[in-house]
């Protein structure tokens, strides 16, 4: 399947987001105002500046991130439900890391080595998971649930151990390199285009899709299919947990309470994958419609339109009521949440 | 784990609980406090007092009724992730119902009882209806009730929270919040003297379990309900509509949540705050069904032993530097071992302890 195939394939889904996307913008402003058209295209081309778009990007990188470890996980037949809880340790060990190194003000060097410690404290974390999983024939949702628990508990309670509050202190965030953007969102644009020809292009790739499709397949061909899972699974926590690490990053500290910082995208980074039908691409454009939705608010009041934050931060999560509504049968991969024991 | 023996599935409920203490106190070893103070603390803070026993009761009241909603769908093989927005949903609306209808009402005890009434009426169907919802989404869109659910939840917190801060909200409080319950509206406190415990809230709360149970048990409308969770061919040959037994599965259990909701709002609150600070009863809910096997029966002590956690949590909380959030860690280790049975059986092999289990 040529990148160009892909397109055409999902043109009308691809073409629903972006009339969806401006639908639901167009229609949160005509609620609110009485406004002629004239004036409305002048306050729609306020809204959607360039500031906009480098904000829509930074906020959908977290989510792509996630969303891609997860659909490998779906992909090779295992559902991992906790990418909300790996996203929390991430953030958290991101956090961690960067105090530890440099205090309240740690350097860039500081930012990308905590970035990449966080990726590999969470990927062990999810070697436990998948044990759990595969070794252990752990309900896959119960466990997700579980794994989502323990970020909700311990991320919150170590930040109290460290800073006597679940939430951190201020920390530095990224500069941006080229084109105005966070390098965070450069990387998840190279991670989102190898994830795709990774799983479209290589032989390995096609183990991943045949693992979760046709097991007993993969495993007449000699090809161990619980390795193939550990791999996906150990890799949708790491990319979880990046997804975390590049979320605080962002934002500069580490907020505990409530849902904690990650708040949902975790969620919204599998609904993400389901609506780019298990594809990098199409996870990614979703992530990005979710980014967008987000970040209308802030652009709300920079315009100085006076919508409730809470009501529009409510968005992206109306829009995947929506979107799952509307496309609620992705195809699943066949094996999904089915242990898989070979004959031997 | 619904394969396993009865007496199988209290081992592994048991073994989850005592294992996920047992980390927790090593944690509290491992930041530095003191593993056996804590634990006494843990004692002392659900059961050590009346007063404890009163705060535990309260909680285990709403963790058993928001179980025993998330233990209806799971039987049913239905998710309801939900409860949580369910019983935010059914709680404000009970607030709102009341403080809306009690100028048209006399003031005494029967005016009282008629808007605690029409208010827990209110919240059951409000709640019954929120979860419809993702049921009708499930049913005919075949979207995942998982992430519907969760993202209802998101949805409930966010508005109800827009709500009370804006037009609902009480202008002369400095706390974001409604306007309180009129004072002929509550529970009478029999047998307690906690001012948010009362003996009418533990009695709804056992009846509803003894009724849930009933229904799942005695009547074809739960045996169909069963059947076409753990049997869906079986079901559809013995004439079941799958479809609109996913939407009554998922509006039972939201009517038991939104109930929740209610009895939170009266017996506890007395007036509805900001959701997102209210605790997390829906989500532990999750916990303690599966705890109990998704039995309405077995909710009760599971129940009860978060009531008792919560509890604790608070004493904690004011007594010692233990941060409480390590509470919440513990219930999601409870959740994650309660996940892996074969685990358990394993150890159980190995050790020869219960070795016979398989």
């Amino acid at each position: 399947m040529s990148l160009a195939e892909d397109v055409t394939r999902n043109r009308v889904r691809i073409g629903t987001l972006l009339v969806l996307s401006l639908l639901v913008g167009s229609a949160v402003l005509a609620l609110r105002f009485d406004v002629s058209p004239d004036e409305l295209l002048v306050t729609v081309r306020r809204i959607f500046t360039y500031g906009f778009i480098t904000r829509s990007l930074e906020m959908a990188t977290p989510i792509a991130l996630a969303a891609i470890g997860g659909l490998y996980a779906e992909k090779s037949g295992v559902f991992n439900i906790g990418l909300e809880g790996f996203m929390i340790f991430g953030a958290f060990s991101a956090a961690a890391t960067m105090y530890f190194l440099g205090g309240t003000s740690p350097s860039q060097g500081h930012v990308w080595v905590a970035v990449l410690a966080a990726t590999i404290v969470t990927a062990l974390l999810t070697v436990v998971f998948a044990v759990l999983l595969i070794r252990y024939k752990a309900d896959q949702i119960v466990a997700g649930l579980a794994v989502w628990f323990l970020g909700l508990g311990f991320a919150p309670f170590t930040a109290a151990v460290i800073w006597g509050s679940r939430s951190s202190p201020g920390l530095e965030s990224v500069a941006t390199v080229a084109f105005g953007q966070s390098p965070f969102v450069l990387l998840t644009v190279l991670v989102v285009l190898a994830s795709w020809v990774f799983l479209y292009r290589t032989q390995y790739g096609y183990w991943v899709q045949a693992a979760g499709e046709n097991p007993e397949a993969l495993d007449t061909a000699g090809i161990d299919v619980n390795r193939v899972r550990y791999a996906t699974v150990i890799f949708s926590g790491a990319m979880a947990g990046l997804g975390g690490a590049v979320l605080l990053a962002h934002a500069g500290n580490f907020v505990g309470t409530g849902e904690t910082m990650v708040d949902g995208r975790g969620w919204i980074g599998i609904v993400a994958y389901l609506f780019g039908n298990y594809n990098p691409i199409g996870a990614a454009a979703a992530a990005l419609l979710f980014g967008a939705l987000d970040m209308l608010n802030v652009q709300f009041q920079t315009v100085g339109i006076e919508a409730s934050a809470r009501l529009v931060n409510l968005l992206p999560y109306a829009a995947v009521i929506v979107v799952l509504s509307a496309w609620g049968k992705t195809r699943m991969p066949s094996s999904v949440g089915e242990p898989y024991e070979s004959e031997e | 784990m619904l394969e396993a023996s009865v007496l199988e599935r209290i081992g592994i409920a048991i073994a989850s609980t005592a294992l996920a203490l047992l980390i927790g106190l090593v944690i509290v070893a491992a930041a530095g406090h003191n593993p056996a103070r804590f634990a006494y603390q843990l004692i002392v803070g659900s059961f050590g007092s009346g007063r404890a026993v009163a705060r535990t009761l309260r909680y285990s009241v709403l963790f058993v009724l928001a179980g025993v909603a998330v233990a209806i769908a799971f039987r049913a093989g239905v998710f309801n992730i939900g409860v949580q927005g369910q019983f935010v949903v059914g709680g404000f609306t009970t607030v709102v119902t009341i403080v809306s209808l009690a100028p048209y009402l006399p003031e005494g005890t029967i005016g009282g009882v008629v808007l605690v009434v029409v208010g827990t009426v209110a919240a059951i169907v409000a709640g019954g209806l929120y979860a419809a919802f993702p049921g009708v989404l499930k049913a005919y869109g075949d979207a995942n009730e998982i992430i519907t659910t969760i993202m209802l939840n998101f949805i409930a917190i966010g508005f109800v929270g827009w709500l009370v801060a804006g037009r609902f909200g009480d202008p002369e409080a400095t706390a974001t919040r409604t306007e309180r319950l009129p004072d002929n509206v509550g529970f009478p406190s029999i047998l307690f003297d906690d001012p948010n415990l009362s003996i009418v809230g533990i009695v709804v709360t056992l009846a509803v379990v003894a009724l849930v149970a009933a229904i799942m048990t005695r009547t074809r409308f739960g045996y169909d309900m069963v059947t076409s969770g753990h049997q869906e061919r079986a079901a559809t040959y013995s004439g079941v509509d799958a479809k609109r037994m996913i939407v009554s599965t998922m509006t039972f259990s939201g009517m038991v949540a939104g109930l929740a909701g209610a009895i939170f709002a009266i017996m506890i609150q007395g007036y509805f705050t900001d959701p997102s600070g209210i605790g997390n009863y829906g989500f532990d809910a999750i916990a303690v069904s599966l705890l109990a096997a998704n039995n309405p029966v077995g909710v009760i002590p599971a129940g009860l032993l978060f009531g008792g956690l919560e509890s604790a949590g608070s004493h904690v909380q004011i007594n010692s530097d233990v941060p409480v959030q390590l509470i919440d860690g513990i219930v999601g280790l409870v959740v994650l071992f309660v996940a892996v049975p074969e685990l358990f059986r394993m150890l159980a092999q190995r050790t020869g302890l219960g070795g016979d289990a398989e």
